[in-house]
């Protein structure tokens, strides 16, 4: 059934039957993305949250000789404009699928249920730690002491040393779960990364306006 | 095949290449056999004009008249313009917008000089091509923001060149190179120019150049060392000579020479000549005391690098070479410099002169379809955002994205019967939007409707050149909306169309008009018949004519928006010979289709 619907598919150019490709068999013009392509689909790749890294790159870098603007400079206007929409998305595919942090969000907006970073609530496992380092930075910021700077950079360390720990655990989460459990516990772990991110964020930036203010005396 | 040039239009010298059978090769001025031409213009009273040698001979004479690097100002508004470039040159004041030099009782905007350097280029291609020459490649800092991009296309188009593409100048560099090496691995090009720093690190695999990060700093280069050498020859007079733009010309352009030298030997003169006054001023110098002169400056460098390192995500440890571009790279103190970055000495076997424009020409033949091994992926090299609620700078596309990007963001109305949305598009990677530098105004006209209702979709898209283009449709209707631009620091569509119309020669224009119009509705014709035959009878064409028949259609496209009709003859005649043994088939089975349904009927 799928089948048929996507033979059906015949480049603009010369007619001939493109089926799921994005450049035709025949003469080469980039076709329109089938309508409905997610991310995986652009890069010709099974929908699965574990991916081979080398076979992305080299999905991407196939793809990319046959749809960039590079190759189609030459042609009719209707030939540029597809290449440019199409590799654009091919960029932006290989851009959120490469990353493992990246990916798991877009698989949660895949599913219906994205991830939101305004999101204030603070992930339980963190809520000690978060709160402890606002108060170190908020004492750093109105009272700062060589010993206090040290103090936040060893926590930055640890918090850095944990985030990338988390992240490193995506891949085995990736491997190891299916199903139902999977997507709760996906955005769970998405959202710590993403606390850690921002918490870590802040402190380079406070130690940075120090750094910044210490250099003006 | 087409013959597209690369052109490296620098803020000294400029340089024009072209892709041949055995490798990239830079093309000489007919006369004299000069393969740089200093990238200067001077504006002589009366309206002449002169490029190159001349010009930049000119300068000390006429500091005002004669613009020695048109390249720091392109795209950029006065405010930009630090306070040394305002006592060089004379800038119309109280204009919004792109600067605009005042010279010989005119004003000029850095397109049109700039214009003048790629039209002298086009005449060296031409002759040394032996034919017409429209179609370019040029090459940008890889760091230069949306609109100094745009003002480099503008250029071109002044210039009478489509420029097919921007290429970055580090990006071509690594092209020159690996095409040089058969290179693989991660490298990274540090290209200190005349007046611009870029650092790029490049993935090379396959023949795929896959740019990982790019940073740099466009206001920094070659000059920023020549204006600090200057300073040492120009304490030697009396500060009412030294402030004469006639002196301080000529003193910039001994502490040049100066420079070079400095490159080769230990020690050397600062020798100032100034006939009029009927003096001279020397200064003695060691390479030494010029390295401390200009060491903070060269360390300027160093930041960029690290950045860019780090957006790569990988470690210095993992760069096998580092490519060493831009004149100022000669310098001693810059290669030591590169060596402490990187831990490694830098690859310096292509002439650091010429090594961009080798890699444009290498560009232009990949897209005339001769190098079909080897493409660029490369990124837009600072954030892209929208102005949002309070003055944010909402980033729609991170720094170092591939490109082509593009992302979509839905907009609405804040007020009852509001009739357009307006859109505030920034460059830069500050958090408000005030500190970073704002490129265009969109205006997208709504029809009137409560608040809230209006669902605005809109697109914006970074091309292959790094310049942003927005379109919007209604989410309620799905019709397209026309979007209004309102460049910050550019020209806009009216004024270009003004500026080619003033470099056409107006006497004969009632009758040229007509004959363009008229090639216009035949090549209207036979694109249409063209699209019909293929729609209807594509199984008919044989492997490859689908894409030269797409080539001549395009070439047709192009040379329909121009006011060169013999182009545009031609261009027809491309398309019907292209088309003609498709047209034969076509025609071929239209009959076969009729005698078989006649025999149908006969039975």
């Amino acid at each position: 059934m799928h089948g048929s619907e996507t033979q059906e598919r015949q480049c603009w150019r010369c007619g001939t039957g493109v089926g799921a490709g994005l450049v035709c068999p025949h003469c080469e013009a980039p076709q329109p993305l089938p309508p409905g392509s997610d991310l995986f689909a652009v890069l010709g790749l099974p929908r699965r949250l574990v991916l081979d890294g080398a076979e992305l790159e080299r999905s991407y870098h196939a793809r990319s000789r046959a749809l960039h603007p590079d190759r189609h400079q030459t042609a009719e206007a209707r030939a540029r404009e597809l290449s440019e929409r199409a590799s654009a998305m091919l960029n932006r595919a290989y851009r959120t699928l490469r990353d493992p942090v990246a990916r798991g969000r877009y698989w949660l907006e895949l599913h219906g249920k994205p991830l939101h970073l305004d999101n204030k609530e603070v992930p339980a496992p963190l809520a000690a730690d978060v709160f402890d380092t606002q108060e170190k930075l908020e004492e750093l910021r109105s009272s700062p002491t060589p010993e206090l700077r040290d103090e936040v950079r060893q926590t930055r360390d640890a918090l850095a040393a944990r985030l990338h720990a988390l992240q490193e655990d995506l891949s085995s989460l990736y491997a190891g779960r299916n199903g139902d459990g999977l997507l709760g516990e996906l955005k769970r772990r998405l959202s710590e990364i993403a606390y850690l991110q921002t918490l870590l964020g802040d402190i380079e930036a406070t130690l940075g306006n120090q750094r910044g203010a210490h250099s003006r005396h | 095949m087409e013959r597209i040039v690369g052109i490296d239009l620098g803020t000294t010298n400029s340089l024009v290449a072209v892709l041949e059978e055995d490798g990239p090769r830079v093309l000489t001025e007919p006369e004299s056999g000069a393969r740089l031409l200093p990238s200067a213009v001077a504006f002589l009273p009366g309206g002449e004009v002169v490029v190159g040698n001349r010009a930049r001979e000119l300068a000390p004479d006429h500091p005002f008249e004669a613009i020695l690097s048109v390249k720091r100002f392109m795209g950029v508004g006065l405010e930009h313009v630090s306070d040394e470039d305002r006592r060089r040159y004379r800038f119309v004041d109280g204009r919004e917008g792109a600067v605009r030099f005042a010279v010989a009782g005119r004003e000029v905007t850095p397109p049109e000089v700039s214009a003048h350097i790629l039209r002298e280029l086009k005449r060296w291609a031409e002759h040394a091509l032996g034919g017409p020459v429209a179609k370019a490649v040029i090459t940008v800092p890889a760091y230069f923001n949306d609109s100094q991009r745009q003002a480099t296309k503008d250029a071109g188009r002044l210039a009478g060149l489509e420029v097919l593409r921007l290429v970055n100048e580090p990006t071509a560099a690594a092209l020159a190179y690996g095409l040089d090496k058969g290179e693989e691995g991660t490298i990274a090009v540090y290209d200190l120019g005349g007046g611009t720093f870029d650092i790029s690190v490049l993935k090379l695999r396959g023949g795929i150049f896959e740019v990982l990060a790019t940073n740099g700093d466009t206001r920094l280069g070659g000059d920023d060392l020549d204006a600090r050498l200057a300073e040492v020859v120009l304490a030697e007079l009396p500060s009412e000579l030294a402030g004469r733009p006639s002196v301080r010309a000529r003193a910039r352009a001994a502490a040049e020479r100066a420079k070079q030298e400095l490159s080769a030997q230990l020690r050397t003169e600062v020798v100032l000549d100034l006939p009029e006054v009927g003096r001279q001023a020397r200064a003695p110098i060691g390479r030494e005391d010029f390295e401390r002169l200009v060491r903070d400056i060269v360390a300027r460098t160093v930041g960029p690098c690290r950045s860019a390192l780090k957006d790569a995500g990988g470690d210095v440890r993992e760069i096998k070479e580092v490519v060493a571009v831009g004149g100022s790279t000669r310098a001693p103190l810059v290669r030591r410099q590169i060596e402490e970055i990187f831990g490694r000495p830098a690859l310096v076997d292509i002439d650091p002169d010429e090594v961009v424009a080798l890699g444009a020409g290498i560009q232009a033949g990949i897209l005339a379809g001769g190098r079909r091994d080897m493409l660029l992926l490369d990124v837009v090299p600072l954030s892209l955002g929208i102005e949002t609620m309070g003055g944010v700078f909402t980033r729609l596309i991170e720094r170092n994205t591939t490109i082509p990007a593009t992302v979509k963001e839905t907009f609405t109305t804040a007020v009852d019967s509001q009739t357009s949305v307006d859109v505030h598009v920034l460059q830069g990677e500050r958090e408000l939007a005030a500190d970073n530098r704002s490129l265009a105004r969109f205006k997208i006209p709504i029809g009137p409707m409560p608040a809230g209702v209006p669902r605005l979709e809109v697109t914006f898209l970074v091309d292959a050149n790094g310049i942003l283009s927005v379109t919007a449709s209604d989410l309620r209707t799905g019709l397209e909306r026309s979007v209004e631009v309102k460049p910050s620091y550019g020209l806009t569509e009216e004024e270009m169309e003004r500026m080619l119309e003033e470099s056409i020669d107006h006497a004969e224009d009632d009758v040229r008009q007509r004959q363009v119009r008229e090639a216009r509705v035949e090549a209207d014709v036979i694109l249409a018949a063209t699209r019909q035959a293929l729609a209807a009878h594509g199984p008919l064409l044989v492997p490859g004519e689908g894409d030269a028949i797409g080539a001549a259609v395009a070439g047709l496209e192009t040379a329909r928006t121009g006011v060169d009709y013999v182009g545009i003859r031609d261009a027809i005649e491309t398309l019907s010979r292209t088309t003609e043994p498709f047209a034969r088939r076509v025609m071929d089975e239209s009959l076969r289709e009729a005698l078989a349904n006649r025999r149908l009927e006969d039975i």
